[in-house]
C-alpha cells in the first residue's frame, strides 16, 4: 500500500466509524421517540390532571344535601343569586337528626364549631379568628358548609330564626373580611333552628372557638363551620 | 522525542478528544427521543452516569450546547462538530504516522496539522469562557474535551518543531485539499446527524399539546415575569430544581423578550396542595406564600419585589428545600429574615386563601399536576420542549403560521361545575281519611313568648 492510499484508508476509517455512531444514535432515539409518541395515549404514563378534592367521606346522601343547600342558596348557575331560602331540614335531607350528624363525623379534623351567647348572633374574636382560618383552608374543597343551630330553649320559631341569623353572621364576616368574589359561588348556609339535628355531647371535643365548659346547650348554640372535600 | 512518538502521541490526544466528543453528543443524542436519561459526568471518558442535575446537564440543556436550535429540534450539537474535528486531526497524525520512511512528513503537513490543532483551542476557550460566565456551571466531560484540545495542540506543536525535513517554500493550494478534508468531516457528520435525527411534529411545534379552558385572571394570581407582546403563563413551583432549570433556559433564549410572561404558582408541596401526596418540594408553599405578599395582595402588585422572591428561592432551593423538610417554621423565619416586607403577611388567611386560589387555577383549568408548564396564549409547550427543543418550538409556535395554528385550537370544555343541581326528596303525601268529617279550623297559635335566652 503506498502512502496515499494508507493516507485514504486512515481517513475513510476516521470518518466512517462517527458516521456510523451518528447514524446508530440518531436511529436509537427515533425508535424510542415514536415508541414514546405511541406511549402517550396510555393513561397510566400521563400527569393526573388538578382536580378539586373528592374524599373517602364524600357518600351519595352527603352530596345530595350539599346540592340540594347549594340549590337553596343559589349557588348553583342560573339559580337567581345569592340568598338561602328558608328550608325545612327534613326536605334537605330525608334523614333522621342523628344520622345526618353522623355523616359529618368524618370531618372532625376539618370542621370548627363557632360558639354564640345565648339569644346573640354576632361573632366574638375567637370565632371571628376561627372562620377566618377555616376560609383560609379551603384545599380543594368546593364548598363551604355553614350549618347553624339554636339550642331547645325558648320557642321553635324564634330559634329557627336566631340560627338562620348566626348563619348570615358567619357569612357577614367573610364577606368584610376576604371580600371574594367566589364566596357568592361556595358557601351555603343551612339553619337548622332547635329541631332537627341537634349536636351531641360528643361534638364538645371537636375544634370549638371557646375553651371550657361544654354542655349540649352550648355547643346547639352554634354555626359548624367546614370545607367539605367533595367533588359535587 | 522522536517525531514519530511525538506523531504518536498527537494522535493519541486526538483519540482521546474523540472519544470524549463522542460520550458528549451520544448524552445529546438520547434526548433527542424527548424523554429524560441519564448523563455523562466524569473526567474518565464513559463513566460517571447520573440521572439528576449536574454541571454536565447544565451546560447540555444551554442554549450553548447547540447551533440551529431555532431550525432543528435541539439543534446540531457542538460536539458533534467537536468529534468531526478530533478524528479529522486524528486522521491527519495517523497518516503522517503511517508513512514510510521514505517519505518522512514535510514541514508543511506538520504545520498545517498544528495550525488546524488551534481550532479545538479556540473553541475550547471560547466555551470554557460561556461555561463558567454564562452558565454558571463547568460540565467534566468539556474539561475533558478542553484538555484533549490542549494535549493534542502540544503536542502537534512539539511534533512540527522536531520535524527535521527541509522547509521548502510551500504554495497555499497545496493546503486547500487537507483543508478541505477538514470541512468534509463535520459536513458529512453534521448532514448525516440532520438526516437521520428524528423529526418534530409539525402539529405539535406549531400548536403545542392542550389548551387552557381560559387565560383569564379573575383572582388576580398572577405575578408578571415578562413584558413583551405575546401573552404567555408559566406554571411554577419556586423550589421545584426543573422551573429554576427552565427559568434559565428561558432567560437565555432570545424569545422570553418577546412574551407577556406571567406566573402561576403551583407549589408541589401536600401542605397546601391537595393534589399531591408527597412532598415533592418541601417548603415551596411557604416560599409561593412569600411570593404572593411580596407582590401585595392587593388589586396592584409590585412585581419586581415578587421577582426579587422568586430570584432568590431559585437561588437557595437546596438549602431551603432541606430546611423546610427539617423545620418549616424555621424556613418561614429565614424568609421573613430575608424580606421583612413579608412579616405578617406569611402564614396569613389571606394569603393562604390567595394561594388555594392560585392552585384553583390549575384545577379551573384541568392541566396536568406537574411544574413547570408554559402556556402560549392559550396553548401549552409539550413538556418534551422544555428543554431541548425550546428555542425550535417557541420559534415555531410564535411564527404567523404558528399564531393561526394556535388561534385554532379549541379550547377544552370546562371542567364540570363544582355544584350540580339535585332535586330534592320525595316527601310522601298524607293518604286521604277514608270518612272524611267536616273540621273546624285550628286556632291560631299564640306567639312564642320565649327562647333560649329564658335559662
Amino acid at each position: 500500500m503506498n502512502d496515499d492510499a494508507k493516507g485514504f484508508t486512515v481517513l475513510g476509517v476516521a470518518l466512517l466509524l462517527p458516521l456510523i455512531l451518528v447514524a446508530v444514535w440518531a436511529s436509537a432515539a427515533g425508535r424510542r421517540y415514536a415508541a414514546a409518541s405511541a406511549a402517550e395515549s396510555d393513561p397510566s404514563k400521563q400527569a393526573a390532571i388538578a382536580a378539586v378534592s373528592d374524599d373517602a367521606y364524600c357518600t351519595p346522601a352527603l352530596k345530595a344535601i350539599i346540592r340540594r343547600v347549594a340549590g337553596a342558596c343559589g349557588l348553583l348557575e342560573g339559580g337567581g343569586g345569592r340568598g338561602c331560602q328558608p328550608m325545612q331540614a327534613q326536605k334537605v335531607a330525608a334523614l333522621s337528626g342523628p344520622d345526618f350528624n353522623a355523616m359529618f363525623r368524618p370531618l372532625s379534623k376539618r370542621a370548627h364549631i363557632l360558639q354564640f351567647d345565648p339569644m346573640k348572633t354576632d361573632l366574638d374574636d375567637d370565632a371571628r379568628k376561627m372562620v377566618e382560618k377555616a376560609w383560609s383552608d379551603q384545599r380543594g374543597a368546593s364548598f363551604f358548609f355553614v350549618v347553624s343551630r339554636a339550642s331547645p330553649d325558648g320557642a321553635a320559631d324564634y330559634n329557627e330564626g336566631l340560627s338562620r341569623d348566626r348563619a348570615k353572621s358567619v357569612l357577614e364576616h367573610l364577606q368584610a373580611k376576604f371580600k371574594d368574589d367566589d364566596l357568592k359561588n361556595q358557601v351555603g348556609l343551612l339553619w337548622l333552628g332547635e329541631e332537627y339535628a341537634q349536636l351531641s355531647e360528643e361534638f364538645c371535643t371537636w375544634s370549638r372557638s371557646r375553651s371550657g365548659a361544654c354542655t349540649p346547650t352550648d355547643i346547639n348554640r352554634s354555626a359548624f363551620v367546614a370545607w367539605i372535600d367533595c367533588a359535587i | 522525542m522522536s517525531n514519530r512518538s511525538l506523531l504518536a502521541v498527537t494522535a493519541a490526544a486526538a483519540l482521546l478528544g474523540c472519544i470524549f466528543a463522542a460520550v458528549s453528543t451520544s448524552d445529546f443524542m438520547q434526548h433527542l427521543d424527548r424523554q429524560v436519561h441519564a448523563i455523562h459526568c466524569s473526567f474518565i471518558p464513559g463513566a460517571g452516569k447520573e440521572l439528576g442535575e449536574s454541571g454536565c446537564k447544565a451546560v447540555m440543556m444551554s442554549p450553548y450546547s447547540s447551533y440551529l436550535r431555532e431550525s432543528v429540534w435541539g439543534g446540531v450539537p457542538v460536539s458533534l462538530w467537536a468529534l468531526a474535528t478530533f478524528a479529522f486531526l486524528f486522521a491527519r497524525a495517523a497518516t503522517l504516522l503511517w508513512r514510510s520512511a521514505e517519505s518522512p512528513p514535510s514541514r508543511a503537513e506538520t504545520r498545517f496539522l498544528f495550525v488546524a490543532t488551534l481550532l479545538p483551542v479556540v473553541m475550547s476557550v471560547i466555551y470554557g469562557f460561556l461555561s463558567v460566565t454564562q452558565v454558571g456551571q463547568t460540565c467534566k466531560v468539556c474539561v475533558g474535551i478542553y484538555v484533549s484540545s490542549a494535549a493534542v495542540c502540544v503536542a502537534a506543536l512539539l511534533a512540527h518543531r522536531s520535524n527535521e525535513s527541509v522547509d521548502e517554500p510551500t504554495p497555499l493550494s497545496r493546503y486547500l485539499p487537507w483543508f478541505a478534508q477538514g470541512v468534509a468531516f463535520v459536513v458529512v457528520l453534521s448532514l448525516t446527524y440532520l438526516i437521520a435525527a428524528p423529526k418534530a411534529d409539525p402539529k405539535k411545534a406549531l400548536s403545542g399539546c392542550g389548551a387552557l379552558v381560559s387565560a383569564e385572571d379573575p383572582a388576580n394570581v398572577m405575578l408578571t415575569l415578562g413584558s413583551g407582546e405575546e401573552p404567555a403563563i408559566e406554571v411554577l413551583d419556586p423550589l421545584c430544581p426543573s422551573c429554576k432549570a427552565f427559568d434559565a433556559r428561558l432567560a437565555a433564549s432570545a424569545f422570553k423578550r418577546r412574551l407577556a410572561l406571567k406566573a402561576v404558582l403551583f407549589p408541589l408541596d401536600p401542605t397546601c396542595n391537595w393534589m399531591v401526596t408527597e412532598a415533592l418540594h418541601p417548603g415551596a408553599c411557604a416560599m409561593s406564600e412569600a411570593l404572593l405578599c411580596a407582590a401585595g395582595l392587593g388589586a396592584t402588585h409590585d412585581d419586581d419585589a415578587a421577582l426579587d422572591v422568586l430570584r432568590w428561592a431559585f437561588k437557595q432551593q437546596d438549602k431551603l428545600r432541606e430546611l423546610a423538610a427539617k423545620d418549616e417554621p424555621a424556613m418561614r423565619a429565614k424568609i421573613e429574615a430575608q424580606f421583612p416586607k413579608v412579616k405578617g403577611c406569611l402564614g396569613s388567611a389571606q394569603v393562604k386563601s390567595k394561594l388555594t386560589k392560585s392552585l384553583r387555577w390549575a384545577v379551573s383549568n384541568a392541566i396536568p399536576v406537574l411544574t413547570p408548564q408554559l402556556f402560549v396564549g392559550n396553548a401549552r409547550l409539550c413538556d418534551e420542549d422544555t428543554d431541548l427543543g425550546l428555542e425550535y418550538t417557541l420559534a415555531k409556535m410564535l411564527s404567523p403560521k404558528g399564531k393561526a395554528a394556535r388561534a385554532a385550537v379549541k379550547a377544552p370544555a370546562p371542567p364540570r361545575p363544582a355544584i350540580v343541581p339535585v332535586a330534592p326528596p320525595p316527601v310522601a303525601k298524607p293518604k286521604p281519611a277514608a270518612l272524611p268529617f267536616p273540621t273546624e279550623p285550628p286556632a291560631e297559635e299564640p306567639a312564642a313568648p320565649s327562647d333560649e335566652a329564658a335559662q
